[in-house]
C-alpha cells in the first residue's frame, strides 16, 4: 500500500523520465539539422583550442609548471576531428563521443582504469582537473585546461554532436561538388564546355549508382567581371548550398581572390584553370592542379637546357616583362639553375608597355648570352628574335609554353631548332584507351568539338575528383578526401600526363615537354620526353 | 640487394643490441627491488614503477598502468635506462670489426651524415650537433597528432629552464617522417612551439635519418609507432641514457643536469 506521498513521488519521477527522454529525441534529431551558435563555437575550441569570446584558454602539463596555449594542445590534435582517438606511441587517447562518456554502466579502459559515466560536472572536472568520475587521475599526457565557464558550457555541449556531423556538403544520399565558370563575354563558351564535362562525368557515375549511394551533384557559381565580383559570387553561391569539394573552377585572372576563398573555408579544389599553378600557401593547401604552370615549366626548360651542349653555364639571360606573377617565374628559373649547378642566369627587365626590342637584343648580346629564358607575350619575344636576326645574331631561345602563341611561327628561319617551347601535356600523353573512353564520353553526352584541351583538363580533374571520393570511403570528410588526393600516385588519366600528389605536392604533372620549331615543315617538333620536376626535387 | 643488406644489418643490430637492452633493463629492477626490500619503517609512501608521479599512502594498483605499487623513499629518482659506456677494449675490437656485430656493443656510434636544420641549412649531424656537447634528443614528425605536441611542449619548457640555469644544452628534435618533413614544415612546428635557438629540428634523405634513427635506437617501421622516448647524453664523457618523453619537464631537466654535470 502506497501512502499518497510516495504515490506523487513515484509520479514525479516518472515525469521526470518523461521529460528526460523527450531532452534525449530531441537531441538525437537535431544531429540532422545544423548546429547551434554554441555548438559551433564549442567546435572551434574542440578543433583550434581557442575561443570566439577572445578568452584565453591555457593548457597545463605535467606538474602543472608547463602552461601552454591551447591552440598547441587542442582536442582534436589527439581525440580526434571525430572524437574517436588517434593511438600514437603507445598512448590512447580516449573516445570523447558523448555516448561512450555516458554509457550508463561507466567504464573500463585497456589499462584497467574504472569509472562510473561521466555528468557534465564529471567532463569538467577531467578538463580541468585531470580527473575521471571515480577519482583516478587520467594519463599524464593529457593536460589540464583552464576557460571561461561559458566556454566549457560550449565544449561540453559540443562533444554531443562529435561524430555526428558531416563535412558541408556530405548528403545521405548526395555529395554536392561546386565549380566556378565563365558565363558571359567571350569565354562563355568555354564555360559551358567545362560545366557540360563535368556535369557528363557525374552523371555516368550517378547513372551506375553514385559513390557509395551517394549521388553527385554539381553546384555551378559563375565569374563576375572583377576578380572580387567572382569571389564574390562564389561565396554567394556555395553560402546557400555548401560545397564538399570544388572542380575545374576557371581562376584565370583572380588566382588570389579565389583560392583564398578554398583555402579559408576549407574547400578542397582539383584542377583549377590558370596558367600560374603556384602553390601559395604550400602548408596544408587545399588546391591541387592537375598541370605545371609558367613558373615549373620554366624550370623544366631549365633542366632541359642544362643539358644542351652549346649552352654552358652563366651564358643564360633571362628577357623578362617587369611585373608580379613574371618576378615568380625568373626566380625560379635562377633557382632551379643553380639547382642543376649553373650559377644563376642574369636577369634583363623591360616595361612591357615601352619595349624596346632592338636595345634589348643589342644589351644581352653585348652580354654574351648564347641562351634567352623570353619570359613576355608572343609578340614581344618575336621582335625580340627579329631585332637580334638583322645582326645576324641567332641565340637559343626558350619560352614557358602558355606564352608561346601560334605567332611564334612567324620567326625568322635563322631560328630554325633554336626555339624551344615547354609544354605541359602533349598528344604523346594519350593512350589508346583513353581516347577511345573520351570519344565515347563525347558522343553519349553530346560534346561539341570546341575547346578540346579544355575539355581534356576538366575530363581529367572531375576523374580524378571521382577516384579520391571512392578512394575516402562511405565516412566522407574532407580529411579523408585530402588524404586521398594526397596518396595518388602516378595515376594514370589516359589523357594527361600521370598524376601524383602528396603532402608536400600540389602540382599532379610536375614537369614539363619540350618542343622546338621547325620552320621548313611550319611545325612543332619533339625535342625531349616528359622531364620530370618530381622525381629531380 | 639494398633492401637485402639493410635487413640484415637491422638484424644484426637487433641481435646485438636486445641483449644489452635486456641485461640493463634486469640491471636496474633488480637494484630497484634490493633498494626497495630494505626494512626500512620511515618509508610509507608508495609509487608505480612505471610511473613515479603516481604516489600514494597506501599499497594498491596504479591507476594508469595497474602495477602494483612499490614503497618507495620521500624521492624517487626519474627511471631513466642508462646505456653502457663501452670500455676502451670494446672500442678498439668495434674499430678492428667496423660493422660487425660487435659494433653493437658501443651501441651509440652515431653516424655523422649530412642533414637539414629548420632553417635548410646542412649540418652534419654528428660533428655539428653532437659532439663535445650535452644533448637532449626526441623523436617528432609534424603531421603528428598525439605525443608530439605534449612531448614538444615538454621539451619548450624544459629548454627555458636550461636557459633560465645558463646551461649550454643542445635539444635536437628528429623527424621520423623526413619525406613530409621539410626545413619548412620544421620551421613552422618550431616557431609553433616557440623553439628558442640552441634547439635544432632535424630533417633530410630518407637514408640519412634513417640511419641515425637506427642507431640511437628509435628506429619504427610506422611514423605513428614512435615512442616518446627521449635521449640524454654528453658526449665528451661517452655519457648516455633514456628517459620518458612525458614525464614532467622538471623530471626531464634532473636527467639533463646528472648528464650535463658527469
Amino acid at each position: 500500500m502506497y501512502s499518497p506521498s510516495l504515490k506523487r513521488k513515484l509520479f514525479f519521477s516518472g515525469a521526470a523520465c518523461l521529460i528526460l527522454f523527450a531532452g534525449k529525441a530531441g537531441s538525437s534529431s537535431l544531429a540532422q539539422e545544423s548546429s547551434t551558435a554554441p555548438e559551433r563555437r564549442g567546435r572551434q575550441i574542440y578543433l583550434q583550442g581557442t575561443s570566439q569570446s577572445g578568452k584565453p584558454i591555457f593548457a597545463y602539463l605535467g606538474d602543472d609548471s608547463l602552461e601552454v596555449p591551447a591552440s598547441t594542445l587542442p582536442c582534436a590534435s589527439c581525440h580526434g576531428t571525430n572524437g574517436q582517438g588517434t593511438p600514437e606511441g603507445g598512448v590512447n587517447p580516449a573516445n570523447l563521443t558523448l555516448e561512450t562518456l555516458t554509457k550508463p554502466y561507466g567504464q573500463t579502459h585497456p589499462s584497467g582504469r574504472k569509472h562510473p559515466a561521466y555528468t557534465n560536472r564529471g567532463i569538467e572536472l577531467a578538463i580541468t582537473r585531470g580527473l575521471d568520475p571515480g577519482g583516478n587521475r587520467l594519463l599524464p599526457v593529457m593536460p589540464r585546461y583552464s576557460m571561461s565557464r561559458e566556454d566549457m558550457s560550449d565544449l561540453i555541449l559540443y562533444l554531443g554532436r562529435l561524430g555526428k556531423e558531416s563535412d558541408p556538403g556530405v548528403h545521405d544520399a548526395k555529395i554536392v561538388i561546386g565549380t566556378l565558370v565563365p558565363a558571359r563575354g567571350n569565354l562563355a563558351e568555354m564555360g559551358n564546355v567545362i560545366r557540360a564535362v563535368t556535369a557528363g562525368v557525374f552523371a555516368d557515375v550517378n547513372a551506375a549508382g553514385g559513390i557509395y549511394n551517394r549521388r553527385l551533384e554539381l553546384s555551378v557559381a559563375e565569374t563576375g567581371d572583377t576578380p572580387a565580383a567572382s569571389r564574390a559570387n562564389l561565396e554567394r553561391s556555395f553560402d546557400v548550398e555548401p560545397v564538399f569539394a570544388m572542380v575545374s573552377n576557371f581562376i584565370a585572372g583572380s588566382e588570389k581572390e579565389t583560392l583564398s576563398f578554398s583555402n579559408q573555408k576549407e574547400i578542397p579544389l582539383v584542377g583549377p584553370f590558370t596558367l600560374y599553378s603556384s602553390v601559395e600557401p604550400k602548408e596544408g593547401s587545399r588546391v591541387f592542379y592537375l598541370l605545371s604552370g609558367i613558373s615549373d615549366q620554366a624550370r623544366a626548360l631549365v633542366e632541359f637546357a642544362i643539358k644542351t651542349p652549346e649552352i654552358k653555364d652563366g651564358g643564360i639571360a633571362i628577357v623578362h616583362s617587369q611585373n608580379e606573377l613574371n618576378k615568380s617565374v625568373v626566380e625560379a628559373i635562377q633557382q632551379q639553375s643553380k639547382v642543376g649547378g649553373w650559377s644563376g642566369g642574369e636577369s634583363f627587365g623591360y616595361a612591357s608597355e615601352s619595349f624596346d626590342a632592338a636595345a634589348m637584343a643589342r644589351q644581352v648580346r653585348q652580354a654574351k648570352r648564347h641562351g634567352v629564358f623570353f619570359i613576355g607575350n608572343a609578340a614581344d619575344a618575336l621582335s625580340f628574335m627579329q631585332e637580334a636576326d638583322k645582326a645576324a645574331w641567332h641565340p637559343t631561345i626558350f619560352i614557358s609554353g602558355p606564352q608561346a602563341t601560334a605567332e611564334i611561327l612567324k620567326v625568322p628561319p635563322g631560328f630554325d631548332r633554336r626555339v624551344f617551347i615547354s609544354f605541359p601535356t602533349t598528344p604523346a600523353d594519350q593512350s589508346a584507351e583513353g581516347v577511345r573512353e573520351f570519344r565515347a564520353f563525347s558522343a553519349r553526352h553530346g560534346l561539341p568539338s570546341s575547346h578540346l584541351a579544355a575539355q581534356i583538363l576538366a575530363y581529367s580533374a572531375a576523374r580524378i575528383v571521382v577516384e579520391s571520393l571512392k578512394r575516402a570511403g562511405r565516412e566522407l570528410t574532407r580529411e579523408q578526401f585530402l588524404a586521398a588526393l594526397e596518396g595518388l600516385y602516378e595515376h594514370q588519366t589516359g589523357l594527361i600526363p600521370p598524376v601524383s600528389f602528396g603532402p608536400n605536392r600540389r602540382i599532379g604533372a610536375l614537369g614539363a615537354y619540350v618542343v622546338t620549331i621547325n620552320l621548313k615543315e611550319k611545325k612543332f617538333e619533339p625535342a625531349s620526353g616528359f622531364i620530370d620536376l618530381g622525381r629531380t626535387k | 640487394m639494398i633492401c637485402k643488406t639493410i635487413l640484415t644489418v637491422l638484424m644484426l643490430m637487433t641481435i646485438g643490441i636486445a641483449p644489452v637492452l635486456l641485461s640493463n633493463r634486469s640491471h636496474s629492477a633488480q637494484a630497484q627491488t634490493a633498494a626497495n626490500n630494505k626494512p626500512t619503517k620511515k618509508v610509507n609512501r608508495y609509487a608505480c614503477p612505471m610511473h613515479p608521479e603516481v604516489r600514494s599512502t597506501r599499497r594498491g594498483k596504479c591507476p594508469q598502468c595497474g602495477m602494483t605499487m612499490r614503497v618507495v623513499k620521500a624521492e624517487a629518482p626519474p627511471i631513466t635506462t642508462p646505456i653502457p659506456t663501452p670500455t676502451p677494449s670494446d672500442l678498439a675490437t668495434a674499430s678492428a670489426d667496423t660493422g660487425g656485430p660487435s659494433a653493437s656493443t658501443s651501441s651509440l656510434h652515431i653516424p655523422d651524415v649530412e642533414v637539414y636544420d629548420q632553417h635548410g641549412n646542412r649540418l652534419k649531424f654528428n660533428s655539428d650537433l653532437i659532439k663535445d656537447k650535452t644533448v637532449a634528443i626526441n623523436f617528432i614528425f609534424t603531421t603528428c597528432t598525439t605525443i608530439c605536441g605534449p612531448l614538444t611542449a615538454t621539451f619548450q619548457r624544459t629548454q627555458q629552464e636550461i636557459i633560465a640555469q645558463e646551461l649550454s644544452v643542445q635539444f635536437i628534435s628528429i623527424s621520423v617522417d623526413p619525406m613530409t618533413d621539410t626545413p619548412e614544415r620544421l620551421r613552422v612546428f618550431a616557431a609553433k612551439f616557440k623553439a628558442k635557438p640552441g634547439w635544432t629540428f632535424v630533417t633530410g634523405d630518407k637514408a640519412a635519418i634513417d640511419s641515425i634513427l637506427q642507431a640511437l635506437g628509435a628506429a619504427v617501421a610506422v611514423k605513428t609507432d614512435h615512442s616518446p622516448m627521449v635521449l640524454i647524453g654528453n658526449e665528451k664523457k661517452n655519457y648516455w641514457t633514456r628517459t620518458y618523453g612525458l614525464s614532467s619537464p622538471s623530471t626531464l631537466f634532473k636527467v639533463i643536469l646528472e648528464a650535463a654535470n658527469k
